[in-house]
């Protein structure tokens, strides 16, 4: 007995866990056999040959263990064995005898064997206590090996006292049948493990990558943290045993689904279930990680184990080469769980401290040496709010993120209200508490049916899900998409995704509520508020430090971050076409709605149907006419949004990871891409983070502008809007304005072909209208409801790091429109140059000197200052001078601000918030220009200090224009017709997007469409076009060598590369890692009630990349990258110097005080980036990433590849800093 | 070498004795002579018909359209006697993008008066020096029948062709739908997208537009085989039949001519392959020669070119997911009681749209158009959609 106890607890005392987990190593993986075999009543009785002869074989015993296994079986056999197994019990071997003779295999099999008896005394109990009185001897005799396996564990002692029945809980799915025939499959479960270990190495590698894999297994980690969640640990073992115990599908687990089951367990408490899961987590040969140990340390003081307990696990911790400081510095934590954690280790070294926090790392770009260096430190700019004012902010915005939807009055609402529109709304609000009731009873008998399915069947997958939330709010989500169906229809695929990522975001808000992530940050953000508010003290820190040194002050540590929760792709699709299932089978309205003769029938409101698209079709949800019809009655003037479209009413949350900032609690992006796509992520969790730093200060720099409403432009706009809309103005008119289809006779023959296009071009018109119409309502709209109030565009950016505001409606980068609506919160005086500078943005604005330079358009200005300020002043009765410019709504808020500024006593005084734009002239081809520098095309783009302003597209306009004098001299027929036709416009838009990798076929659609506009002979546009485009192409190389040189090798590199099968990545100089996300699509298929949906498939680095993709979007994405870093410099540097910056890509905004100070910043940037050795260092990443020398087998890609990455594009003679002196270069 | 010419299927035809020589159909009667006069008949001009190998050196390789032709005699004989099998009075055969001519010459030598419209300039000059050496037996228009009554708005540029003009060129009046065929048309359907023109046609059919304006004109057409086992598709066969075998079926009376290797025809793609479509459902060894008359009965019982295309809406909607139940499917649209009509209709309640039966569907149209409810306007406007989507 002393011998069992002690070959079982022998390495559990290491353990220090308390019960020995690594007895169960084979344990799960015989119940996977077994559970095959589970009803087979032949298999049964071999079974019972094989225990007989085990117990032959342990001849005599006096150990209660053995025997136990037996009456374990009992129910099983059915009365008939009875005898039988009375007799094994009678005829009791010592096993302890046995032990030292035996292989160590038996101590293995033995102790698994006690582990499965343990289980199972748990469950039985119940059934066996209600025996007869045989039985109940039985269950003395087992409630005492309980009783002693309880206490060889915690105390090792056979203390009576622990005597008490063992709580009859049984709530682990195992079926009865599982433990008990785990004798006789031992050989098997030994061979199965050992062809796992010969496999292993050859095969799981391959199968771990793959798509399948991977999609699979983020799928199952989700669904258990849904449990989770849900609080319902016994249906997250449920499942993680369904996979674990098959080989095939474990290879689905990892160590995180297991801590997720253990994490569900010790929220409970149930420190023995916990042990449990981490016994199977080895027992698969899994080691346990530092989550792991939180978990256990968490649960142990919950359930206030021993001392000595702890101590036991913390040795092992340690054991395993991690360090208790670890826990504290690497976990992410929820709720208290840290403080459980730290009072567990408290107990065992009392005078615990917890870990300093990191310091805080300095990021050492060169490019930043200046700005992050504290030698020239600036104290922050501070808002003109008090900590009051942002603290009151801060909880409105809060209250509406809180909500996950607000409702606001549509710009409409100032119509007045017909009757009809009146009855319409009856109707409606009748129709909607119907359906409201219709679809909540259908969701919930379709969760009903769904809880009783199987596990494993296509909808329990999504069942979790249907449960995070209560049933009323997925009733809200699809009311709300139904209210915003467009009477067009919408694809099913755009629709599901929709209500997938509603609840999915409502989930998340949940999720950081539970978690209590929500009170640690509004206590963070309390505290950063007095960075901002003018009436306290000054600090000179960023946003970001800032904000780490508070949360390191408040001692969170990482714990501000949520676990990654995100769900699958697939999930969210499959969620959404249910919730979709279900609208289009509950929502339904009378057919005799609009016409009373018919009958009251019930029809659905909502019908699926194909729209065929040449080779395949797409699913489409369509509304009911009858329902477009009263949804238009009644003219409903509230709109509602998503928070997130709302900007922000306190200043964002600073970034400080690739996963926090921006919203207080809806999810925000730091890098925005297509759906399913992981690289990027994955890159930005991978790279140090302080490489991160200055991207995260840009971002935080661009959010922290705060805007405010030109009110009088906005009032004209919406004048115009509830008017009758005007096209020539952007303002879109109403569908009602929209032309009137012919009208077809009822009883129609045969439409004519004519008719019928008509009426399809009528339909088409409406359509875009109709969008057009809705986009600018919800623009103005957002606008009108923050009329009032000071607002921020928190910012995230794209791939390659091009910023972009998060509100997706209403933001800086929209239309003429919005951009004439929106003004700096802070004031600047104009100070001495500051009118000029408005005067000059105005002229800019209209496009009417593009070739002339400053000093002529601020004299034009000053030369038709009457049509200024007349337009000023009647913007709609006037001269309407504004109306007949490029951007008119911008020159009009321009015209207001010059006159109010001319008028005022002191213009040098006059407080402006007018935002002063600069343009990079034609930016993309600067930074080619720049990059090889290239002397013509410099001088073409600006680089260079001209007296006026050059214009690329008229010099390469000439250059074409050589190219066909000199052919129609030659006789070429097409050069003749030309004749007189090339012009700036002609070549603009390929010119343009030349840099941005346009290829011929492009460039010549591009040019038909030109040569169509100034009406070219048509019989000779096809030839012209194909002409044209090859000209402007040489006209480009001609002038811009190098930039051809380094376009070609961007694309020769990427071609190999991708051919290689890698993708292309680089670094921007400020440290941001890019990947290029395309790959070649492989598309899923969903197969859901509606119609299968073809879902394209997350994409995983393993994926083929897209050759051609690849490398046609190399060289504009690398540029792209550079003109972003470019923006990010100013951006950092202007913060440094105190300006207000915002940018557009390459157009960045001011206060016209600063107009100098930016310009200069702007230039210097600019030199600075490409002072660094771009392509050289692009090179080297490259042969280092790409052409790692460890390899031996060198093959010809290879070297080729190598070849190709070395060979550098040779530069010109540009003398890059000039640039500073450039007047044009942004203008 | 081209692969064409090595296969069995053309091997014989060099053996045969050049057509020219031989008297044609020479064991035939004086009766039948007559007859043969009577129903408008030409007198055999007694051509000679190049053999393959000859007819070959005539495709130039590159420029124009590529596509297939018959350059077998034998072949070109049995074409011939195929399309002068059918019934009716047959005395103009249209013949599309003829090429190098065999088929012309062994149709003339059969006393067939043809009309050949050809795009390719290298063949157009062939054909009208033959033409001209002839008395109005043979015709020859410059035109591709596959560009026929272009969909784009503004003037109609050659190749492409009106109907009408092709029409009245070849003196062919319209007749009503019931009346006999008018003319029959022979062609080889270009493999690159052989589906969207087998849609095209199948749209002028149910619309009476294009050809179809001239009555019920017989298409004597070689189509790949996969094709024709999709047009044939009997319900039930879930992976075949589809909207199209429904709607060719309603619309035409579907004849096998003759079915012959990809491997006679000379190709002449630039790679020098035979270009055979790619196919792992249904076989694809050979070309189909299919007779398709559009039926006499068609416009009947509600269906009529006005609102046909409603019917083909209808059609394409039910069969995109043959498995799904064509109760659902009615019902999924709102059109009110479906249940009852399929009662009346004795249409099984429970079935599946991939086992509904041609006839059915339009018994089912026919129905649901006079219980009018296509006239509930969303239908009426998805369907216009359709057409701009299939048709533009």
């Amino acid at each position: 007995m002393a011998l069992l106890r002690a070959a079982l607890l022998g390495p559990a005392r290491l353990r220090g866990g308390g019960i020995p987990w690594s007895v169960l190593r084979f344990y799960s993986s015989a119940s996977a056999k077994e559970k095959a075999r589970r009803n087979a009543v032949c298999e049964r009785t071999e079974l019972l040959e094989v225990l007989k002869a085990r117990v032959k074989q342990l001849q005599t015993t006096n150990i209660p263990e053995v025997t136990i296994n037996k009456v374990e079986l009992a129910p099983l056999q059915g009365e008939g064995h009875q005898g039988l197994l009375q007799k094994t019990v009678s005829a009791g071997t010592a096993v302890e005898h046995l032990v030292p003779r035996q292989s160590s295999s038996w101590t293995e099999k033995l102790k698994k064997e006690m582990y499965i008896r343990q289980m199972k005394v748990e469950k039985k109990l119940s059934i066996a206590a209600s025996r007869t009185l045989e039985g109940q001897a039985k269950v003395k005799r087992k409630i005492k090996v309980k009783a002693k396996v309880r206490a060889k564990v915690k105390t090792k002692t056979k203390s009576k006292k622990s005597q008490k029945s063992p709580k009859a809980t049984a709530a682990t799915s195992r079926n009865q049948s599982h433990a008990a025939p785990s004798s006789a499959s031992k050989p098997r479960v030994e061979k199965m493990k050992q062809d796992l270990k010969a496999q292993k190495p050859q095969c799981v590698p391959e199968d771990r990558n793959s798509n399948h894999h991977k999609t699979m297994q983020q799928t199952i980690q989700c669904n258990l943290e849904c449990f989770l969640y849900l609080q319902q640990p016994e249906e997250a073992q449920k499942l993680l045993l369904l996979y674990h115990s098959n080989p095939m599908r474990r290879k689905l687990l990892s160590v995180d689904a297991y801590n997720v089951v253990m994490r569900g367990w010790a929220r409970k408490g149930c420190l023995h279930r916990v042990i449990h899961v981490l016994s199977m987590l080895e027992s698969v040969g899994f080691q346990p990680n530092l989550d792991s140990y939180t978990v256990l340390l968490e649960c142990m003081t919950q359930s206030q184990s021993s001392t000595k307990a702890i101590w036991r696990c913390v040795q092992q911790l340690k054991k395993e080469g991690f360090h208790v400081d670890d826990l504290f510095q690497k976990c992410l934590f929820e709720g208290n769980e840290k403080e459980m954690v730290l009072k567990a280790i408290r107990i065992i070294q009392p005078d615990y401290q917890l870990p300093p926090p990191p310091k805080p790392e300095i990021c050492k770009s060169a490019l930043l040496k200046n700005f992050y260096s504290k030698k020239k430190v600036v104290s922050y700019p501070k808002l003109n709010f008090t900590v009051q004012e942002l603290r009151e902010r801060f909880q409105q915005q809060l209250e509406m993120e809180l909500s996950s939807t607000i409702t606001i009055e549509s710009v409409e609402s100032t119509k007045p209200l017909t009757p009809q529109a009146i009855k319409a709304r009856q109707q409606l609000a009748a129709f909607r508490s119907q359906w409201r009731d219709a679809i909540l009873q259908a969701l919930q008998e379709s969760k009903d049916k769904m809880s009783q399915a199987k596990m494993m069947s296509r909808h329990s997958l999504i069942y979790p899900y249907l449960c995070v939330l209560p049933d009323e709010e997925y009733v809200d989500i699809m009311m709300q998409v139904l209210n915003t169906l467009s009477p067009q229809g919408e694809s099913l695929a755009v629709l599901a995704r929709e209500l997938g990522s509603k609840v999915y975001n409502r989930y998340l808000v949940q999720r950081k509520l539970q978690s209590c992530q929500l009170k640690k940050v509004q206590e963070i953000y309390e505290s950063y508020i007095h960075l901002l508010a003018k009436d306290s003290q000054p600090s000179e820190y960023l946003p970001r430090e800032y904000w780490e040194k508070l949360v390191a002050e408040a001692g969170y540590g990482p714990s501000l971050n949520l676990k990654d929760c995100s769900w699958p792709y697939v999930i969210l699709m499959r969620l959404g076409m249910y919730l979709l299932e279900i609208m289009v089978h509950a929502v339904k309205v009378p057919r005799n709605t609009l016409k009373p003769h018919l009958q009251p029938k019930l029809i659905p409101v909502l019908y699926h149907i194909y729209s065929f698209r040449s080779s395949w079709q797409v699913g489409l949800i369509k509304p009911h006419p009858i329902f477009s019809q009263i949804v238009s009655d009644a003219a409903e003037t509230m709109l509602t949004f998503n928070s997130s479209a709302i900007p922000m009413l306190c200043p964002p949350v600073p970034w400080t990871s690739p996963r926090f900032g921006a919203f207080v609690l809806n999810e925000t992006k730091l890098m925005r891409f297509v759906d399913g796509a992981i690289q990027h992520q994955q890159l930005l969790d991978q790279c140090p983070q302080v490489n991160l730093h200055p991207v995260l200060d840009a971002l935080n720099q661009l959010g922290s502008c705060a805007w405010k409403i030109n009110q009088p432009v906005l009032d004209i706009i919406i004048s115009i809007f509830n008017d009758k809309g005007n096209e020539k103005l952007d303002i879109p008119p109403p569908v009602s304005e929209a032309p009137k289809p012919p009208v077809v006779p009822s009883s129609s023959s045969a439409l004519h072909k004519s008719l019928k296009h008509e009426l399809l071009l009528c339909k088409k018109k409406a359509a875009e209208m109709h969008s057009l119409r809705m986009d600018a309502l919800y623009k103005l709209s957002i606008a009108n409801y923050v009329r009032d109030k000071v607002f921020w565009f928190p910012h995230n950016m794209d791939f390659r790091g091009r910023t972009y505001p998060c509100p997706p409606y209403f933001n800086h980068l929209g239309n003429d429109v919005t951009r004439a609506i929106l003004l700096f919160a802070e004031g600047r005086p104009l100070g001495p140059k500051g009118l000029d500078w408005l005067k000059i943005h105005l002229i800019n604005l209209t496009g009417l000197k593009k070739k002339n330079a400053l000093q002529e358009r601020l004299d034009y200005a000053n030369e038709i200052m009457e049509e200024i300020l007349d337009s000023a002043d009647h913007p709609l009765t006037g001269r309407k001078w504004w109306m007949n410019t490029d951007e008119p709504w911008q020159v009009l808020a321009c015209c207001m601000e010059i006159a109010k500024a001319s008028r005022s006593p002191d213009p040098a005084a006059f407080i402006s918030h007018f935002p002063v734009h600069q343009d990079g002239s034609c930016n993309g081809l600067q930074h080619y220009a720049a990059l090889g520098r290239d002397l013509i095309g410099a001088i073409s783009v600006n680089l260079m200090p001209c007296n006026v302003p050059q214009d690329v597209y008229s010099v390469v306009a000439q250059q074409v224009e050589e190219f066909r004098k000199k052919d129609a001299e030659e006789g070429l027929k097409i050069a003749q017709v030309l004749e007189g036709f090339i012009g700036r416009k002609v070549v603009k838009q390929t010119v343009m997007t030349v840099v941005y990798g346009v290829t011929r076929y492009g460039g010549r659609l591009q040019m038909e469409k030109r040569l169509k506009e100034i009406e070219f002979p048509e019989e000779y546009i096809w030839e012209a076009s194909h002409y044209l485009v090859r000209q402007v192409f040489n006209g480009i190389k001609e002038m811009f060598s190098a930039t051809r040189d380094i376009q070609n090798w961007l694309t020769e590199s990427a071609k190999l590369i991708a051919q290689s099968g890698r993708t292309v990545e680089w670094v921007t100089p400020l440290g941001l890692p890019i990947v290029q996300p395309y790959y070649r699509i492989r598309s899923t298929v969903l197969t859901c009630g509606l119609q299968s949906l073809s879902v394209k498939s997350s994409s995983n680095s393993n994926q083929r990349p897209d050759t051609v993709k690849q490398k046609n979007a190399f060289p504009p994405n690398f540029i792209h990258s550079l003109d972003s870093t470019h923006m990010m410099l100013t951006a950092l540097h202007c913060l440094r110097q105190g300006l207000t910056f915002v940018s557009v890509h390459d157009c960045y905004w001011t206060h016209a005080l600063t107009v100098d100070i930016m310009n200069q910043i702007c230039r210097q940037q600019f030199v600075a980036l490409h002072s660094q050795e771009i392509l050289e260092d692009l090179s080297k990443f490259m042969l280092k990433n790409y052409c790692s020398p460890g390899k031996e087998s060198r093959t010809f890609w290879q070297q080729k590849l190598m070849e190709q990455l070395s060979d550098v594009p040779k530069t010109g003679k540009f003398n890059l800093n000039k640039v500073i002196d450039s007047t044009y270069f942004f203008s | 070498m081209r692969a064409g010419r090595a296969l069995p299927g053309a091997a014989g035809c060099g053996r045969l004795l050049a057509a020219g020589l031989r008297p044609l159909l020479g064991e035939r009667g004086p009766c039948w002579a007559a007859a043969r006069r009577a129903a408008g008949w030409w007198p055999s001009p007694e051509l000679r018909v190049p053999q393959a190998a000859e007819a070959e050196r005539l495709v130039p390789q590159t420029g124009g359209r590529c596509g297939r032709f018959i350059v077998c005699p034998q072949l070109a004989r049995t074409v011939q006697r195929c399309l002068q099998a059918g019934s009716g009075p047959q005395h103009v055969v249209l013949e599309c993008a003829p090429g190098p001519g065999v088929l012309t010459r062994t149709l003339l030598n059969a006393g067939v008066r043809v009309v050949a419209l050809e795009s390719h300039p290298a063949f157009l000059s062939k054909l009208q020096s033959l033409e001209n050496s002839l008395d109005g037996q043979l015709k020859v228009i410059y035109g591709d029948f596959f560009r026929l009554d272009p969909l784009v708005t503004g003037a109609v540029k050659p190749p492409a062709v009106c109907s009408d003009k092709l029409f009245e060129a070849m003196g062919i009046a319209p007749v009503p739908w019931r009346a006999d065929i008018p003319v029959k048309i022979f062609g080889i359907f270009p493999q690159q997208k052989e589906r969207s023109k087998l849609w095209r046609l199948l749209f002028i059919l149910y619309e009476c537009s294009s050809i179809y304006r001239y009555g019920r004109v017989e298409l004597n057409i070689f189509i790949s085989e996969k094709e024709y086992k999709v047009l044939t598709a009997k319900p039930g066969e879930m992976r075949t039949y589809q909207a199209l075998s429904v709607l060719w079926q309603v619309g035409c009376d579907i004849q096998l001519l003759h079915m012959e290797p990809w491997s006679s025809f000379l190709t002449n793609f630039k790679n020098g392959r035979l270009a055979i479509p790619r196919s792992t459902l249904l076989p694809n060894d050979h070309l189909c020669l299919v007779r398709l008359t559009p039926q006499e009965n068609l416009f009947t019982g509600g269906l009529k070119p006005a609102n046909s295309a409603t019917f083909i809406f209808m059609v394409k909607q039910c069969l995109t997911k043959p498995r799904s139940k064509l109760i659902d499917r009615l019902n999924s649209w709102s059109l009110g009681n479906a249940g009852k009509l399929l009662k009346a209709l004795e249409i099984p309640k429970y079935v599946e749209t991939g086992n509904v039966y041609p006839e059915d569907y339009k018994r089912l149209f026919c129905a649901l158009q006079n219980s009018s409810v296509f006239a509930e306007s969303w239908f009426h406007d998805e369907v216009l959609e359709s057409i701009r989507n299939i048709n533009l």
